[in-house]
């Protein structure tokens, strides 16, 4: 937790007082938030009978196996995709000013603020057989033959990037704003020059802002439900979509169970880990 | 320019590009004669928008994903405004607490929270129920509203509600007659955002979904999983232009919201 | 002319009765006890962390005491919300309502009070006169100078003509010509209006020329309270003797009757030197800088000081010497008619005794 953020001094509001207003907002994540999840989870451990079982058979079975890893390499490729296309975009929104920095704003903004249904919706018609890559592929020579680029990992992998990639820019954006000019003057007279100043000087101090993104994209996409669904092939599911298979065809509750059981807890080790440099109310703030 | 900057700059313009290629390439797409999609588009017609808003089914979805959005943005407003003043102004030993709980929801993966909201809804009746929307929806949009929230507060100095006491003041007033009205535009630009993380939510929407009581989300998800209609194009039209409005009166607020902060500091 | 001044309220008197107050395990008031007098002026003058501006928001109620007792002219007034209190308070940093009108802003304890609006604008109106900023109740905050700004606090502090004005560093925003300026004002109003005055400053200069009596606080304790001549002219202990305006100690060997240096120069000093007791043995001579004056060297009961610095500074210069023993002796000298001084030189400084004080070698204090 950043200190000074929630900055209190308690001395001026009663014990009473304070539990009263935040009331509602314990109750609501009680109920909505802890209470669900916790008894998913106790599903997972409890059902059939008290047992591991259910964690066995996600590790054991190499089909699950198999979708755990797919899940864990697309995230991953996912993440450095994103960090490849973001970190020019925030340096160059970091150091634009006036209009040219409202616009590319604007840019990051507007897609991460419009509908992920709409933009998975929009991949599907860019890629589909007689869709503009396919198109293009064919104006410039590559292919003659329209290729299969829907329902592949490619797709996904494609769509996730733009879709997760604002999660990115904005916190190295943020990260990159809070570097006082000073320091690159300072490093000027110090004698580098403006590419040793940015590996030496900036790019340490933005890294808070890089890997707060980086796990930002890499945790949403562990998670990630719409697009593989709607983007990716059968053959090659994401833990995501196992998991409401397993739930609302299998009717296998227990193992579902399981499944969430093993994402919540590298999701949760991965939050912990980093929560250092995890920022949320930066990144958040950011976006809004 | 030197070399390096209009390497840069090419580079980034090629990733706006890709950004925002996709929506480029569908909005013009809700005005295409033709039933299936393809670019560029073929003729001009408002056909599927009126399409849209002539099918009871997409409408009923509509006013319930409203609806939804609606009570979510106060919800999250007021919870959030209550908790979030609490905590600046009080509970420093609460931060780390109400913030694990606060991210939690938004950390945990979606599929996550909605598999467990899946199981509780159908185990007490609340599937598909308006109730049941508002409250998952205002766990994911509440870190949204607090942060912008805080934000303000943060910057709002305490002692100005001191001199409003000194005044004779009670606190509740003192906070209504001063606080509030300082950090109005951030307590409204929070639950345009709840609005908007509501009423595009996905996820949760796909699982808690009723036979009959679909939102907006979940019927497009059906859409574009079947058959990709240009209805679908015709709605991204207008989420495009309301994720527009938003993001404008967002951003007034947020001037008047710097206006404001900018009074505190001076006086 | 207004009824805020035609009005000519009386102060309230104000009791603390062995206030304590401790946050963690930190005492920021230790037993504090103080009366203050019905329409007295009264400064809490300390270093931060002293705990002034602990038993000003005591006063005012945004704090609760851990211990003691806060009276308000008579009344028990140790749980009472600050908004029960009616007392009129002035913040560091003006605190105007930036969302306010000057006029709303001042008007707002009466609003706070049910007074019908029409009524309202006209008494804010009439203090916005006393404070002499008639005619800018439309302007918002933000256009006023600092100056204005902490009129209109004060105008807002004094529109319900409250019994007691607290003001927590008023002036402290302020430049040196608008600070004085406004002490002045605010001067005139406690004349003009009586009520008490609670007034926290770390500014001695503040405190003297303001205060009808002074409280001193160090570490959350009190240390003197007393009218300005008294407070310098006879500080109680060394630590109101360092901290009041400069001052000049010399440890030295105490007989009971001659103050011995550690070069054997002595001086002998009269009863009235120690304000307290001091026993034989190591003790402090303390003398302000401006009571010494310069002698030819060997002059008849002078010191023999070697001058090491002349800081010329318009009126007076500043005479830094050191006896033969090291230890340092400023004075403050006209500086006209003076023979010009250069520093390595030998002087001889006299000390007329009436102008020595003496305190016990005492590290507590």
């Amino acid at each position: 937790m950043k200190p000074g953020f929630f900055e209190a001094d308690g001395r001026r509001m009663s014990r009473g007082a304070i539990l009263l207003l935040m009331a509602p907002f314990f109750a609501l994540i009680f109920f909505a938030f802890i209470y669900p999840l916790g008894s998913l989870l106790s599903l997972s451990v409890l059902e059939p009978s008290p047992t591991l079982g259910n964690y066995e058979r996600v590790l054991e079975n190499p089909l699950y196996a198999t979708v755990l890893f797919r899940t864990l390499r697309i995230a991953l490729l996912v993440s450095l995709l994103s960090l490849a296309l973001s970190l020019p975009v925030a340096i160059l929104m970091a150091n634009s000013r006036g209009p040219k920095a409202v616009f590319l704003t604007a840019c990051v903004l507007l897609p991460f603020w419009s509908s992920v249904l709409v933009r998975t919706a929009a991949w599907a018609i860019l890629l589909q057989r007689n869709g503009l890559v396919n198109d293009f592929l064919q104006g410039i020579g590559i292919t003659s033959e329209p290729l299969r680029l829907l329902y592949t990992q490619g797709a996904v992998v494609i769509a996730m990037t733009h879709v997760l990639m604002p999660f990115m820019v904005l916190p190295i954006y943020g990260a990159l704003r809070n570097i006082p000019s000073d320091y690159n003057r300072a490093s000027a007279i110090c004698g580098a020059g403006p590419l040793r100043t940015f590996w030496e000087v900036t790019l340490p101090l933005a890294m808070p802002g890089i890997i707060g993104g980086f796990i930002l994209v890499f945790l949403t996409a562990l998670g990630y439900f719409i697009t593989p669904s709607l983007l990716g092939s059968p053959q090659e599911m994401m833990i995501a979509t196992l998991i409401s298979q397993q739930m609302r065809e299998n009717l296998d509750w227990p193992f579902a169970a399981a499944l969430v059981g093993v994402l919540t807890l590298l999701v949760t080790i991965i939050t912990i880990a980093f929560s250092k440099v995890f920022r949320f109310e930066r990144m958040l703030g950011a976006s809004a | 320019m030197n070399p390096r900057a209009i390497i840069l700059n090419a580079y980034v313009y090629a990733v706006l590009i890709f950004i925002l290629l996709p929506i480029l390439v569908i909005l013009p797409m809700a005005f295409s004669e033709t039933t299936y999609l393809t670019f560029p588009p073929e003729g001009m017609t408002l056909r599927w928008f009126e399409d849209f808003f002539g099918n009871s089914r997409w409408m009923a979805a509509t006013w319930f994903s409203v609806k939804i959005a609606a009570l979510t943005a106060i919800t999250t407003a007021v919870i959030g405004t209550m908790a979030t003043y609490a905590l600046v102004r009080g509970a420093k030993a609460m931060g780390t607490l109400f913030q694990a709980f606060l991210i939690g929801p938004i950390v945990v993966p979606h599929i996550a929270l909605a598999v467990a909201l899946y199981l509780f809804f159908q185990n007490t009746g609340l599937s598909g129920t308006v109730f049941g929307y508002v409250a998952a929806h205002s766990i994911i949009a509440m870190p949204f509203t607090v942060f912008t929230v805080a934000a303000a507060l943060s910057s709002v100095d305490p002692a100005l509600e001191d001199a409003a006491m000194s005044c004779g003041a009670n606190r509740f007033n003192a906070f209504r007659l001063v606080t509030l009205p300082i950090i109005l535009p951030n307590v409204i630009s929070g639950a345009l955002f709840a609005f908007i993380i509501s009423f595009d939510e996905p996820v949760i929407a796909f699982f808690l979904a009723g036979i009959r009581d679909k939102t907006l989300p979940r019927m497009m998800f059906d859409d574009i999983e079947q058959n990709l209609t240009p209805i679908i194009p015709a709605i991204a039209v207008m989420l495009t232009l309301l994720s527009i409005v938003v993001l404008l009166a967002a951003g007034l607020l947020k001037y008047v919201a710097n206006r404001n902060a900018a009074r505190v500091e001076q006086s | 002319m207004s009824q805020a001044v035609s009005s000519n309220v009386k102060g309230a008197s104000i009791e603390i009765k062995h206030l304590g107050k401790t946050f963690g395990n930190v005492k920021a008031v230790n037993d504090v006890s103080l009366t203050i007098n019905a329409g007295e002026f009264v400064a809490l003058l300390g270093p931060s962390g002293s705990g002034k501006s602990t038993v000003l928001m005591s006063i005012a109620g945004f704090e609760r005491p851990s211990e003691g007792q806060i009276l308000i002219g008579g009344q028990d007034c140790t749980r009472l919300p600050p908004n029960k209190r009616n007392i009129g308070m002035v913040f560091q940093h003006y605190t105007l309502f930036p969302h306010l009108s000057v006029g709303d802003n001042v008007a707002f304890p009466l609003k706070m009070r049910g007074v019908a609006k029409a009524e309202r604008r006209r008494q804010a109106e009439a203090a916005l006169e006393v404070v002499r900023l008639g005619g800018y109740g439309d302007r918002t905050p933000n256009q006023l100078s600092g100056g204005q700004q902490q009129r209109v606090a004060l105008a807002r502090a004094i529109v319900y003509n409250p019994q007691v004005l607290l003001m927590d560093e008023p002036l402290s925003a302020l430049d040196k010509n608008l600070r004085e300026e406004m002490q002045i004002e605010i001067k005139r109003l406690h004349a003009e209006l009586g009520f008490t005055v609670v007034f926290v400053t770390h500014d001695q200069g503040e405190a003297l020329t303001m205060a009808d009596r002074i409280a001193i606080l160090k570490a959350g304790r009190l240390q003197q309270v007393s009218q300005a001549r008294e407070l310098y002219e006879r500080p109680s202990n060394l630590f109101a003797a360092s901290f009041i305006g400069e001052m000049n100690m010399l440890p030295v060997r105490w007989d009971g009757v001659n103050a011995v240096f550690s070069d054997q120069d002595q001086i002998r000093l009269p009863d009235t030197a120690s304000i307290q007791p001091v026993r034989p043995g190591s003790a402090i001579l303390a003398i302000r800088p401006e009571r010494l004056s310069i002698a030819a060297p060997g002059t008849e009961g002078s010191w023999k000081a070697t001058v090491r610095d002349v800081v010329y500074a318009g009126a007076g210069s500043l005479l830094i010497t050191h006896l033969a023993d090291g230890s340092e002796v400023r004075l403050r000298v006209a500086s006209a008619g003076q023979a010009p001084i250069r520093p390595g030189q030998e002087i001889g400084i006299k000390v007329p005794p009436e102008a020595a004080l003496l305190y016990p070698a005492d590290a507590s204090q």
